[in-house]
């Protein structure tokens, strides 16, 4: 039950994480490797906005939030709708170097020691214990929650949404959909927006559950193998992908050996890269764009 | 060319650096201040900053004043190479720091050896090149070190564990922690404990309960960690979460004393070489008051580790008199010894062979309900 | 892309061997031979630092070249070559460790590793392309750093594996001076062996790949074996980069391998300029110096020292915001500035171009 309840848990953390990831490869065919960094961004606007608002926690929450999103249109304003129709390569590495600057504004502004937003905001976290004998902190539980909320939302505006449609057109085919009046610097903005809020979400909901310090980008990192294996642009993929992955490495760690959980995720990759390249769920397409 | 260009740019502006008065004795460290690993490191390099600074403003060391001078590499080992290169060949510094992960010790030590300079350890753990017979220019201050830990704290555990003890282990999977726990689980074999598992943990973890729950499954009656911080501290809260009750010890890094009173948590100990700032000792009276007047934003209970690296430091150079050298400096670190004011259970002393310490001496600490209170008081162990 | 302009103002060619030269003009000779002379003479004006930044530039730009090789020019994406010096390091580290062999086993013993992986690396290229190629390389990155750290920790290594200087004739390799000299040779030769290779069949036939898969294989270009050859030859090189990296430093440890230093490398050719090896020299020596730039000027701020922690975090930060300047604002790469700068002169006193095809 226990075993359970863990994969369930770690999946939802790579799922909430590798939807940001397909939000923006799905619209844009960008691949935002700064997600880490953003997501920890999130979760130490938290810190900010706690000072800020102090005994208001959930409004320092839902300020931090705002601010995710409020970020995420910057970023593509002021940054990447200047790489649009580059090279993807050269677009790739411009998030890098994103990735690079966050984490220099990061150390300087809060410094590298190791923080607690949950105690900043006076918020517990008990241990909760499921009916099958399973147990769960009360963060993760949300987490779990968020999660479910997160891709049930996208899901519903992707599929119903006037702008979800327009996501999924500027997606299929960018010139077209430019040219039946779709905004398309509008739809990315969007697509960035909503993915540095997930992102954000997933960093505040770990660091409201476990501390937080300057390494949670690589935690992005290992996000990445899921997203890819379910295929990067689409949203039920990263789900079943997390899923395997997930269950992959809490399995290992439990009835093999713990080290294999760092290299497992990525022999899924491979081993899914020479069968399927472009995921379970992903769609077939040309990529030689370098 | 262009080539030519830049090079000559950036040799200008390095010459351009304020020349290094050659009447100050200089210092230079390379050091981990940025990077995910900084903030076991950062803190000490700024006590250390602030401890120096004091000297200088009481006059400096032989009437000379100490150049500090600070490199960050990132954790990152070609950079510390790089660092130490230019630390010795263009700032002559008579003594190197390191502050840094373990895997910058290869290259630094390289260049230390190459150019004849002596290695200073401090807030870096202590490689085994300094215990005896210790490599001639390998010195180290700091508190934690391989082997005698894990001898302190299972001496610790069979002493207070009634009956049988089945003993977890976990580290991170960086290979120094896991030598140590591995060293760990062969002695407390040797001491009649029954070890029951052993999670060996990587860097990024994004949960750490599937670890925990294979360790509780094993059920130890003990469950005893030595790595940096955040494994202790995340294993430990991944198996309160999971149920698990017993006795948990790990290494007493610079955020225990913080940290302790966050998790207030009454079975879970500390082993510790720093006295913690509770016991209010004079001492830390004045570490406090200078980190407040330095405006630093590491709180002062993160600064015993660098305070004691600038004593040992001063003592190091007064004893080298001046102008020093590699030579002279050295002669003075092996016949050294500088008392911590409490700081530490005794003194640090470096003979000719040994250039670590002479004895040894750890606390234990925990959570009593209230405060954090002393659970064994110094318990000192002979450096053979 | 940018064509450069001619230099020659006219066809002289009178035989084959001409056609074949590889410095065309007096004054490509001339210009080459004085910055041979300036290379040779940097070793003795620069101070022992400068030297050592120098010789991070040439080992760096073995690596550059190689990636510049197969990425700018086979249009194939790699983001393992960080994993590709660590074997090559390794190699040689374990070879000297365990055998105490000497440099001249060690490195070809490299090279060969750096065959092997090549051919490892490349297999999924026969199936993959762009995004997909570059996450395989990046999944055996991940192995291979894996397998390093498996072997430091079983063999008690953990502070990393010494490496001893080689020796020739007894005679230790201390010297600043001679490991300048002798990773300019390296550096010259890796030069000359990529500029061989792209005026060559195999060149044209890369060239050809990446411009359009299909198109290459009705010309009757064998894509897989080219391909292939493509990833053997770069990660070779790359190896022997390693091996050198790992005599010079003296130590091999799997932290100085990491995913941080592949996004350099591809920093280094996309900075420099795709598709030109001028353009990868000068990546390399752009982003191996940049960071000791930064950090020389920020120090020249009155009191510094006070603020230790931050300048670096001011540093960390400022080396992403230049690239990022750089990516935004000049996307043919320090190569495009460099063209600029040579056109003008050789324009001077006009301003434009001539259009195309209006010269010939």
């Amino acid at each position: 039950m226990q075993l359970f309840v863990n994969i369930v848990v770690l999946a939802s953390i790579y799922a909430l994480i590798a939807c940001g990831y397909v939000l923006i490869y799905r619209v844009s065919r960008v691949l935002n490797l700064a997600h880490g960094e953003l997501m920890m961004l999130g979760a130490y606007a938290v810190l900010a906005t706690a000072s800020l608002f102090s005994g208001h926690p959930v409004m320092a929450l839902v300020a931090a939030v705002v601010l995710s999103l409020v970020v995420g249109v910057l970023v593509y304003v002021f940054l990447m709708r200047k790489m649009t129709g580059e090279m993807v390569l050269a677009a790739i590495l411009t998030t890098v170097a994103l990735g690079i600057l966050i984490r220099g504004i990061v150390v300087l502004v809060w410094s590298a020691q190791q923080q607690y937003p949950a105690q900043a905001l006076g918020l517990p976290n008990p241990s909760l214990v499921l009916p099958g004998g399973g147990h769960i902190s009360m963060w993760s539980a949300v987490l779990v929650g968020t999660n479910v909320f997160v891709y049930t939302a996208l899901l519903g505006f992707l599929r119903f949404g006037r702008w979800g449609m327009r996501m999924r057109a500027a997606g299929q085919n960018p010139l077209l959909a430019a040219q039946r009046g779709i905004n398309l610097h509008g739809v990315y903005a969007l697509a960035w927006s909503l993915s540095t809020l997930t992102g954000a979400l997933a960093g505040i909901l770990m660091a409201l559950d476990s501390g937080l310090t300057a390494t949670m980008p690589v935690i992005g990192l290992k996000a990445f193998p899921a997203a890819l294996v379910g295929g990067l642009d689409s949203l039920v993929g990263a789900l079943v992908g997390a899923l395997i992955v997930a269950a992959a490495e809490v399995l290992l760690i439990y009835y093999v050996d713990p080290l294999l959980s760092d290299v497992v995720p990525f022999l899924v990759l491979v081993a899914m890269l020479i069968v399927r390249p472009w995921g379970l769920f992903g769609t077939r397409e040309e990529l030689d764009r370098v | 060319m262009l080539k030519r260009i830049l090079l000559g740019a950036i040799s200008a502006a390095a010459l351009a650096l304020p020349a290094l008065a050659q009447d100050a004795y200089v210092v230079g460290l390379t050091g981990a201040l940025t990077g995910p690993p900084s903030s076991t490191y950062a803190p000490a390099v700024d006590a250390l900053r602030i401890y120096i600074d004091g000297v200088n403003a009481r006059g400096g060391v032989n009437g000379k004043k100490i150049t500090l001078l600070l490199e960050d590499d990132g954790a990152q080992p070609s950079k510390a190479a790089a660092n130490a290169k230019k630390l010795i060949t263009q700032d002559k510094a008579v003594l190197l720091l390191n502050a840094s992960l373990s895997s910058t010790y290869a290259p630094v030590i390289a260049e230390s050896k190459a150019a004849g300079v002596p290695l200073l350890f401090a807030s870096s753990v202590c490689p085994q090149s300094v215990y005896p017979p210790a490599d001639p220019l390998q010195f180290c201050t700091t508190g934690f070190a391989a082997n005698y830990d894990s001898q302190a704290t299972l001496d610790f555990v069979k002493a207070s564990a009634k009956g049988p003890v089945k003993i977890g282990f976990s580290a991170m999977a960086i290979p120094l922690s896991r030598g140590e726990i591995d060293y760990a689980e062969e002695l407390s074999k040797k001491m009649g404990m029954t070890p029951v598992d052993k999670e060996v943990i990587p860097p990024p973890t994004a949960d750490y309960t599937p670890f925990a729950t294979k360790l509780k499954d094993a059920g130890p009656t003990w469950v005893y960690s030595w790595a940096p911080w955040v494994t202790q501290v995340r294993t430990l809260e991944a198996l309160r979460k999971l149920g698990w009750q017993d006795d948990y010890i790990a290494w007493g890094h610079l955020e225990t004393e913080s940290e302790l009173v966050r998790l207030k948590d009454g079975k879970f100990y500390t082993v510790n070489s720093n006295s913690l700032f509770q016991e209010g000792l004079p001492i830390q009276k004045e570490i406090e008051d200078a980190a407040k007047k330095a405006g630093s934003k590491y709180p002062a209970a993160t600064m015993a580790e660098g305070w004691i690296a600038g004593m040992v430091i001063e003592a190091a150079l007064k004893g080298a008199g001046w102008p020093a050298d590699a030579a002279k400096l050295r002669t003075a670190m092996e016949n050294l010894k500088v008392d911590t004011k409490g700081l530490r259970g005794g003194p640090i002393e470096w003979t000719k062979n040994n250039h670590f310490r002479t004895k040894l001496y750890y606390r234990v600490y925990k959570w009593d309900g209230s405060k954090i209170a002393r659970v064994q008081d110094w318990k000192s162990y002979d450096v053979k | 892309m940018f064509r450069p302009l001619p230099r020659a103002s006219g066809y002289f060619r009178t035989d084959y061997a001409d056609e074949i030269a590889l410095l065309q003009t007096r004054g490509e000779r001339m210009s080459l031979a004085v910055f041979a002379l300036v290379l040779v003479a940097v070793p003795f004006i620069a101070s022992p630092f400068q030297l050592d930044l120098a010789c991070q530039v040439l080992l760096a730009s073995i690596g550059a070249l190689s990636l510049m090789l197969l990425t700018g020019y086979a249009g194939q994406i790699s983001l393992g070559h960080a994993g590709l010096i660590a074997a090559g390091a390794f190699t040689t580290g374990i070879l000297a460790r365990e055998i105490n062999a000497p440099f001249w086993v060690t490195l070809p013993a490299s090279a060969l590793t750096g065959v092997v992986l090549g051919l490892i690396f490349g297999l999924p290229s026969l199936r993959l392309r762009g995004l997909y190629l570059a996450v395989s390389t990046l999944a055996l990155h991940f192995i291979v750093i894996y397998l390093g750290g498996e072997y430091e920790t079983k063999r008690g290594f953990s502070t990393g594996i010494m490496v001893e200087k080689p020796k020739i004739a007894g005679v230790a390799l201390n010297d600043g001076r001679i490991w300048y000299f002798i990773l300019l040779v390296f550096a010259a030769a890796s030069l000359l062996i990529c500029i061989n290779l792209l005026r060559s069949r195999s060149g044209r036939a890369w060239r050809a790949i990446h411009a359009k898969e299909t198109v290459a294989e009705a010309l009757g270009i064998s894509v897989a074996g080219y391909k292939l050859l493509a990833f053997v030859i770069s990660s070779s090189m790359t190896c022997v980069a390693g091996s050198l990296f790992a005599y010079y430093r003296g130590f091999v440890s799997i932290e100085a391998f990491d995913l941080f230093l592949s996004i350099q490398y591809v920093a280094m050719i996309i900075i420099g300029g795709m598709g030109s090896l001028l353009g990868a020299l000068l990546g390399a020596m752009f982003v191996t110096l940049f960071p000791y730039a930064i950090e020389a000027l920020l120090k020249l701020l009155p009191n510094v020292q006070n603020l230790a922690g931050d300048i670096f975090a001011v540093n960390y930060a400022s080396f992403g915001v230049v690239m990022i300047l750089f990516l935004v604002l000049e996307p043919l790469g320090l190569v495009g500035i460099w063209r600029r700068i040579q056109n003008y002169f050789l324009l001077w006193p006009f301003k434009q171009k001539p259009l195309a095809g209006a010269g010939k």
